[in-house]
């Protein structure tokens, strides 16, 4: 398990008596960039989301590193903090800042001093082209600006991975652009990056591999050139001349 | 011979009966004002500190991971927290006010009648904002919650730093409302003989035996205490909010209105 930094599992997940996920067993190599593709409702976002445990699994194993995060014992904000999440719909602290919303998490969560926090925020939000609205109320922003903040937000936990749950879904399309561009340039060796996304372009572009998922299992596996251009599967092949 | 002299004294026409007696008595009557004001301010003040911690035990939820012991613990606090909130919103203030204090006499506790009216005060209060509260939370969009979690904030952090900001910034109208009902709902402590403004009133009417006038007098300073405080509470809100809309109803069967601009 030495080069993993994720590892799943036989996971299984049932929402009412529905199975969702349907035994899932999957490695993310530390350091990689792994998207996820499939038609909605394939269970993408799930499988995502019980990997910091918004989800709890109905039966089978997360292991972040050695430690199986499903168990009771676990810390779970302790691990949360290592495996930051840019979501759908922001989800930014609406009391707060653009730049609180960036220092919380290190002052709260990592214990780091105020100004260390100031500066580490400073840094990133400069990356993500946010520095100019440092103080502005998080409520007064676009949509994405929104999303590079909450990009920004997840840099500053000094993460080992970072989930994106379709990060440009929301987005109206002038905007899908200035987010993609940010998420490829904050792209790095030291951070796992898993993306839930339907851009297939950037799938392709930044994937070390991509994912194919549909009806609750993984269909299809492998580097951005198989799946777009070398599958023989069938519904893989379809999803991907549908979209 | 005194109590004719008294009654002697006073016109016999309504306006010129109301004028008397203010002139005569208004220092009992501003007496009466500092209790209303100090019973009912500190009252709501110490029910939303109260409010906030009932809150916590109140939205315990029960996870899958939770040990058994755990699960427990959370049932327990959430039975607690839900009965409190049962009794305080299920009997009248009057009756829990005579409760309380004859109740701790009967015990042998004498605790000072300003203390116990205080206390009847917050209690009551902090079991109306629970549930504001509560309603506060839920109407929190989840995905605050959500992104909270993504960064590892513990639950306690989550409340302290995300959740009670925006619900007591929403929530502010509902606490001002409770303040102005509590001026009102003061009176009721008459009953333990808490020397707020209705007592006063009630003790002049008996010195001169003109109850209308009296009580009409305490009416109107209720009347006024009422509109200066929703009058101060919409300048502070306009004061931290800009331009967003608030409006103070004076009853609590008037649904809240907010507007968010």
């Amino acid at each position: 398990m030495d080069n993993n930094i994720i590892t799943i599992t036989d996971l299984s997940k049932s929402f009412d008596g529905t199975l969702v996920l349907k035994d899932i067993n999957l490695n993310i190599r530390k350091g990689s960039v792994t998207t996820i593709i499939g038609p909605s409702g394939s269970g993408k976002s799930t499988l995502l989301r019980c990997i910091n445990q918004l989800e709890e699994v109905s039966s089978g194993g997360v292991f972040f590193q050695d430690t199986n995060i499903t168990e009771s014992n676990v810390n779970l904000s302790k691990i949360r903090s290592k495996i930051a999440m840019v979501f759908q719909s922001f989800n930014l602290f609406n009391n707060l800042s653009v730049l609180e919303n960036c220092t919380i998490g290190p002052i709260k969560v990592l214990n780091l001093s105020k100004e260390q926090s100031n500066e580490r925020a400073q840094q990133f939000l400069e990356k993500v082209g946010m520095l100019p609205f440092i103080n502005r109320k998080v409520t007064t922003l676009s949509g994405g600006q929104k999303q590079r903040v909450a990009i920004a937000r997840a840099l500053c936990m000094d993460p080992e991975v970072i989930l994106f749950d379709e990060p440009t879904s929301s987005l109206d399309p002038e905007m899908v652009q200035e987010v993609l561009d940010v998420m490829r340039n904050v792209i790095s060796e030291d951070i796992s990056f898993i993306v839930v996304t339907h851009e297939m372009d950037f799938a392709f572009d930044v994937s070390d591999r991509v994912i194919f998922m549909d009806n609750g299992e993984i269909v299809e596996d492998g580097e951005p050139s198989y799946i777009f251009h070398n599958s023989k599967n069938q519904r893989l092949n379809k999803f991907i001349n549908r979209v | 011979m005194f109590t004719q002299m008294i009654l002697s004294s006073i016109p016999d026409d309504f306006i010129g009966g109301i004028t008397h007696i203010f002139e005569n008595n208004y220092e009992l009557y501003l007496e009466g004002i500092k209790y209303t004001l100090i019973i009912s301010l500190l009252g709501t003040s110490l029910g939303l500190l109260l409010s906030l911690l009932i809150t916590i035990f109140r939205i315990q939820e029960i996870e899958k991971r939770d040990s058994l012991f755990t699960r427990f613990l959370k049932r327990l606090s959430i039975f607690v927290s839900s009965s409190y909130v049962e009794f305080f919103r299920g009997t009248p203030m009057m009756v829990q006010a005579a409760i309380f204090y004859y109740g701790l006499a009967t015990l042998g506790f004498r605790i000072p009648i300003l203390i116990a009216g205080i206390l009847i005060v917050t209690l009551n209060t902090a079991a109306y904002l629970t549930e504001v509260l509560r309603s506060g939370i839920n109407g929190i969009d989840k995905g605050q919650i959500e992104g909270a979690k993504s960064i590892g904030l513990p639950k306690s952090k989550m409340y302290r730093y995300i959740i009670f900001p925006q619900v007591l910034k929403n929530m502010f109208p509902a606490i001002g409302n409770e303040l102005v009902v509590n001026i009102k709902d003061t009176a009721v402590l008459s009953v333990i003989g808490v020397s707020e403004l209705f007592y006063m009133g009630k003790s002049v009417a008996g010195t001169y035996y003109r109850y209308t006038e009296s009580f009409v007098l305490v009416a109107l300073i209720y009347l006024i205490l009422v509109l200066m405080t929703t009058r101060l509470l919409t300048l502070f809100v306009r004061l931290l909010n800009g331009n967003d809309k608030y409006s103070f109803p004076s009853s609590q069967s008037v649904p809240v209105e907010v507007n968010h601009g």
